[in-house]
């Protein structure tokens, strides 16, 4: 009935559509691996370096201490991401008070009493550059975190204790609080 | 003639190889670039050169599923960083001219398959997400891997 061609040609024909068959099955589904990236900076940190320290106090006597008093400015140390934006907020107490509570001083902080500063300086009387006697209830806007290659900013705060005139003798203390997070910019 | 048929027949696979030939490619990874920690940031699938973008090849007319294996987090190391991908966050467009800007599709949602016809310029597909950096999130670079499935329906 067929001749040695013929069924040549019917096994490759017959291989030509079970070929055929399988390019379909293979290519009929396709799949490509994507993936998503991001690079996370580091995390903010911040660390009070040294207490806003007035020493000894007497009564009636207000006493001032600038903020670029080396050894008496309160000094908080913020490191993250070099040259990211920052929001910074202080909570300031009104009044330092006995270990007890017993007794309470008034503290003061004026408009200019904070210097911030975005070098590498961290030493409260040799200002370098960023944000001079600032309000330190009112902190400017656009802080960043040092520059391109300082990865730390300082605060300098300064302030003013009130003692009153029949103010109990002891040690009083206070807390300052630094709130500090990134903004995104 | 053996010779010739066993090259005809060859030719015809190869042809047929190509007839039912189909691609997805990557042409752009999801990129979020520079995160802070505790901050947020969302991709907008219509965002040129940072959502993902893919372009499936094909024949005109024929219609296609696509479905996603998407991630939860992206890592490096052993840390995590939650990322999501909302019900809207994908687009299509099956035009002659794509546009990411006013994709012809919008607002799909890439958990769910999708199905569509490959215009005459193909099938481009976009997606965005958002990434969710803890407050205390490990500095690095995070990576992981969107994987797309494109299948002929047949139709």
């Amino acid at each position: 009935m067929f001749n040695n061609l013929d069924l040549k040609i019917i096994r490759y024909f017959i291989l030509f559509v079970a070929g055929l068959t399988m390019t379909q099955s293979v290519s009929a589904q396709d799949v490509a691996n994507g993936s998503a990236t991001a690079n996370v900076q580091a995390a903010l940190a911040i660390v009070n370096t040294q207490d806003l320290q007035f020493g000894s106090v007497f009564q009636g006597v207000a006493k001032s201490v600038t903020n670029n008093d080396a050894a008496a400015a309160g000094i908080f140390t913020i490191t993250g991401a070099a040259g990211a934006g920052i929001s910074a907020y202080l909570t300031l107490p009104q009044y330092l008070a006995t270990p007890t509570g017993f007794d309470r001083m008034n503290i003061a902080f004026r408009t200019n009493d904070l210097t911030i500063d975005s070098t590498l300086n961290t030493d409260p009387s040799a200002f370098g550059a960023g944000w001079l006697d600032v309000d330190p209830n009112n902190l400017p806007t656009g802080l960043v975190i040092g520059s391109d290659v300082v990865s730390h900013t300082m605060l300098f705060l300064g302030g003013r204790v009130l003692p009153s005139v029949d103010q109990s003798a002891g040690a009083y203390s206070g807390n300052i609080i630094v709130t500090v997070a990134y903004n995104g910019t | 003639m053996k010779n010739t048929l066993k090259i005809v027949l060859f030719c015809l696979l190869v042809l047929s190889t190509n007839l039912f030939a189909q691609n997805v490619t990557v042409n752009n990874n999801l990129t979020f670039g520079t995160v802070y920690p505790g901050i947020p940031k969302t991709i907008s699938k219509t965002t040129a050169g940072f959502a993902a973008e893919f372009y499936i090849s094909g024949i005109a007319g024929n219609e296609i599923t696509i479905d996603f294996a998407l991630p939860t987090y992206m890592n490096i190391g052993s840390s995590n960083m939650q990322v999501i991908f909302q019900e809207t966050d994908c687009a299509i467009d099956t035009s002659a001219t794509p546009d990411q800007s006013n994709p012809e599709f919008n607002n799909l949602d890439p958990w769910h398959t999708l199905t569509y016809r490959i215009g005459s310029n193909g099938l481009y597909v976009w997606l965005g997400g958002i990434l969710v950096p803890g407050l205390s999130q490990n500095e690095g670079s995070y990576s992981t891997n969107i994987v797309i499935t494109v299948t002929y329906t047949g139709n």
